[in-house]
């Protein structure tokens, strides 16, 4: 565990203060900015949105935005970026020899690693999504849709350690994984939830949004990958281009 | 002389004309893809709506008479815009490394270096991507309407819509330039290219969503300038289609694309140089 | 013995990169010769745990060293690939990596200090390496090898990319380093870089050991490549005339202010020679070199067959 915790903090460094943290400032900014344009445009009465005869008002904004925003695409590319570049930036960069020959079991590589991106990025989006609220909810309105809050900043977080540990399990297993996780992202995933019968079964969201016995198969699957992944990366071999 | 000289010899054959460097870049560019199995597939797929709209042709030209299944000038307008999603992961697989691997590799000091220009440089990888995303949007659509031709027997179909062909070539280059220049340009800010794909997908996707947002609620189809793509779409509805009642905003896409494209530019000029200042 | 194979071979889809090779690695400096290709640093990687043994084993201290992590302890690498974390500075990330071998934030603070002033690198510690040339990337390289003090250390080509005076340098640091108890396995193409660190070679070409041991004993065992030696007389004639009566000289040429005399039997040859020099029968005898009792030669003959 010591390497574990070792690896987390040179992680945690390398995520707050090097370049890939552009990716979660604009994921956690941008919504934010969002809601207080739209929050502006409600208040001053030039924004309405009819659905089926009724005005939508920022309270089921804020339940859109959960979905379509974060959990459509934030989430997701989160995942797909952080989760496939921790083990495939080391061996892109062959940088990996040096952990490599340390001593430490590898799959304690993985598990820092990991764990580091899920404190990142929970840092990074629920806070994101707490202001959303905040910003889209007016305060009188509040209180009954608490509940719905913190299950929504709940299959946030399941979500980003479903969509991480995947994605992790890819990056150790294959070699290009990035334009692999971007068409299950972008392409399958939407896909496959417009089809009928089980084939939108084959998604993470679906069972994002199937209640709380589906997030919690969701965080046992997402402890699997990452246990597959810890013991993927102890028995393979990785080969540096010259 | 019976023992031959095994001394290095000077090439002292022809030398090509300068300016042709971007063509050998461009070559070697698109072969080292090919060799791969994973792009080989996936160009096979991206023409897998090539081949279901063949066979709508052949049984609207044969079979059924159907409204459905008649060619009409949606149904090309239609084809390119189902292939968005393939330029979309041709475009990363092919052009997020196209100028970041080379600066990964300090090896754009070794191209320039070399009786090339950066212009060479940059026309050679813009080629390179460039006639990949071409394969799968103009080279498909025109083989559909040449498929339209043969099935159909004549050329009534091409002589009744004559602006049919400049219409797939104008919005199969807008889509190509587009991608190409956009994710060119990305490529050259960073050493990563995870980095440059996910900054392309962020630009196509994200902008998109926000784009689709920020309409639906304030019902202002302005806001599609802030993205890319459907900044395209709307441009390209308009080359099939003719112009919309709204023209200032038409001009307004066409003045976002070619402000985008500009920007580009400004970004591949100032960062592919063969020297690298570390502060 | 510090690191032994036994049948080691590795191959990497159809390519074969080590090929049964049986070797042990004793104490003090072993240097690892071979041209490009040979298998230098597939043998390297196997050492230090990076690739699995398609076939065979490799032991060090004792241990299987793949999936082996504890033997870290006592290991330290320099890759031969140019990679780092140029974000970072040399010291952080010296730091970082001792890190991970289980020092507190103070002891590896002090082991990256030491670390950084062996390889002469205290004052741009503090930089990014980013920023470091070629030479100073090669030595920050070398310093996180050594940093938490490992009993072995594999060096795979570590003096690329160096000046000549920092080459000087590394090398005696290299030595000191043996003096101080540690073995160390060195690779590099560059002969006489071997030359000046080791008797004690492996040599390698086409994935094969071709010879191991002192390269004296080698180039002693190679009796049917005659010995060349020069010998710059007053009389190159008159000596030349002398030698060539003895079964122990095969051929005498005339060279520049010399001759050169290939012999098969250079034990008594040189006694010979010796009381040719002290009787004065042929004249003043100046100077005898053998160009060929170098590691130069033993390579180009050894590879070559």
């Amino acid at each position: 565990m010591s390497a574990t915790r070792r690896m987390l903090e040179i992680t945690l460094g390398d995520m707050l203060w090097g370049r890939r943290a552009v990716f979660m400032a604009i994921a956690a900014g941008v919504p934010v900015l969002l809601a207080v344009v739209l929050r502006v445009a409600f208040a001053s009465g030039s924004a309405t949105v009819v659905v089926n005869g009724s005005r939508l008002n920022t309270e089921t904004m804020f339940g859109t935005a959960i979905t379509l925003l974060y959990l459509r695409f934030i989430v997701p590319a989160l995942g797909v970026y952080y989760g496939t570049s921790m083990i495939a930036d080391e061996v892109e960069d062959k940088t990996i020899t040096y952990l490599f020959v340390r001593p430490m079991r590898r799959g304690a590589i993985v598990l820092g690693k990991y764990l580091a991106y899920l404190v990142c990025v929970l840092a990074a989006v629920l806070p994101s999504a707490a202001l959303v609220f905040f910003i889209m909810v007016p305060f009188a309105n509040m209180g009954p849709l608490v509940d719905t809050f913190v299950r929504d900043l709940e299959q946030l977080a399941v979500g980003i350690a479903a969509y991480g540990s995947l994605f992790v399990l890819a990056g150790v297993t294959f070699k290009r994984p990035l334009v692999g996780g971007l068409i299950f992202v972008f392409g399958w995933e939407p896909i496959a939830s417009a089809l009928p019968g089980y084939v939108g079964q084959l998604t993470v969201a679906h069972y994002l949004q199937t209640g709380t016995a589906g997030m919690l198969g969701l965080v046992l699957a997402s402890a699997a990958a990452v246990l597959l992944a810890m013991r993927t990366i102890e028995h393979r071999e990785y080969v540096l281009e010259q | 002389m019976p023992i031959h000289d095994q001394g290095y010899r000077h090439y002292s054959g022809d030398r090509a004309l300068h300016g042709r460097g971007w063509w050998v870049i461009a070559r070697h560019g698109m072969v080292a893809p090919l060799r791969e199995r994973r792009f080989l597939a996936l160009l096979l797929f991206a023409w897998s709506p090539f081949a279901v709209h063949a066979v709508q042709l052949y049984l609207g030209a044969t079979l059924v008479r159907s409204a459905f299944f008649v060619a009409t000038e949606e149904t090309f307008h239609t084809f390119l815009s189902q292939q968005r999603l393939f330029v979309f992961f041709i475009t990363i697989y092919v052009g997020a490394g196209l100028i970041a691997s080379d600066r990964q590799a300090n090896a754009l000091q070794v191209y320039l270096s070399k009786p090339i220009t950066r212009h060479d440089y940059i026309g050679g990888k813009l080629l390179t991507l460039a006639m990949f995303l071409a394969a799968v949007t103009w080279i498909p659509a025109m083989l559909l309407l040449l498929l339209q031709i043969l099935f159909s027997g004549s050329l009534d179909f091409v002589l009744d819509h004559p602006r049919l062909v400049p219409a797939i070539t104008l919005a199969a280059t807008l889509q190509v330039v587009l991608a190409a220049v956009t994710m060119l340009a990305l490529s050259s800010l960073s050493r990563s290219r995870r980095f440059a794909a996910m900054l392309y997908a962020g630009l196509v996707i994200f902008a998109g969503l926000l784009d689709t947002v920020l309409e639906g609620v304030t019902r202002n189809t302005a806001w599609m300038l802030i993205s890319p793509q459907n900044t395209l779409l709307f441009i390209i509805r308009a080359i099939f289609d003719g112009p919309p009642d709204n023209v200032a905003l038409l001009g307004s896409a066409v003045a976002a694309l070619v402000a985008l494209l500009i920007a580009c530019v400004l970004i591949l000029e100032r960062r592919v140089r063969a020297v690298d200042v570390v502060a | 013995m510090i690191i032994a194979t036994e049948r080691l071979s590795k191959w990497y889809g159809q390519v074969s990169g080590l090929n049964d090779v049986t070797v042990s690695v004793p104490e003090g400096i072993t240097g690892l010769l071979g041209p490009n290709g040979a298998g230098k640093s597939t043998f390297m990687k196997l050492v230090t745990g990076q690739l699995r043994p398609s076939t065979g084993t490799v032991r060090v201290f004792g241990e299987p060293i793949w999936g082996n992590p504890a033997q870290y302890h006592k290991l330290g690498f320099c890759p031969e690939q140019d990679a780092f974390y140029d974000h970072m500075t040399g010291r952080e990330w010296l730091e970082a990596l001792a890190e991970l071998h289980g020092m507190n934030a103070d002891r590896a603070h002090a082991a990256a200090t030491r670390a950084l002033e062996a390889v002469d690198l205290l004052d741009a510690g503090d930089r990014k390496i980013g920023g470091y040339s070629k030479g100073m990337r090669q030595r920050v390289k070398l310093a996180q090898a050594i940093a938490h003090d490992p009993a072995l250390l594999i060096l795979d080509e570590p003096l690329s990319g160096m000046d000549p005076l920092m080459r000087r340098r590394t090398i005696r640091l290299i030595k000191e380093w043996a003096r101080a108890g540690k073995t160390v396995v060195v690779s590099s193409h560059i002969l006489h870089e071997i030359e000046a660190m080791t008797s004690n070679i492996l040599l390698m070409h086409n994935g094969r050991i071709v010879a191991e041991g002192d390269v004296h004993q080698i180039r002693a065992l190679i009796d049917e490549h005659p010995h060349r030696v020069w010998i710059r007389a007053q009389d190159p004639h008159a000596v030349a005339r002398l030698l060539l009566g003895g079964d122990d000289v095969s051929s005498v040429k005339f060279a520049e202010e010399g001759v050169i005399v290939e012999t098969a039997k250079p034990d008594a040859f040189y006694t010979r020679l010796t009381a040719l020099a002290a009787s004065g029968e042929a004249g003043a005898i100046e100077e005898v070199t053998s160009p060929d009792d170098n590691l130069q030669a033993v390579f180009s003959y050894l590879v070559k067959q």
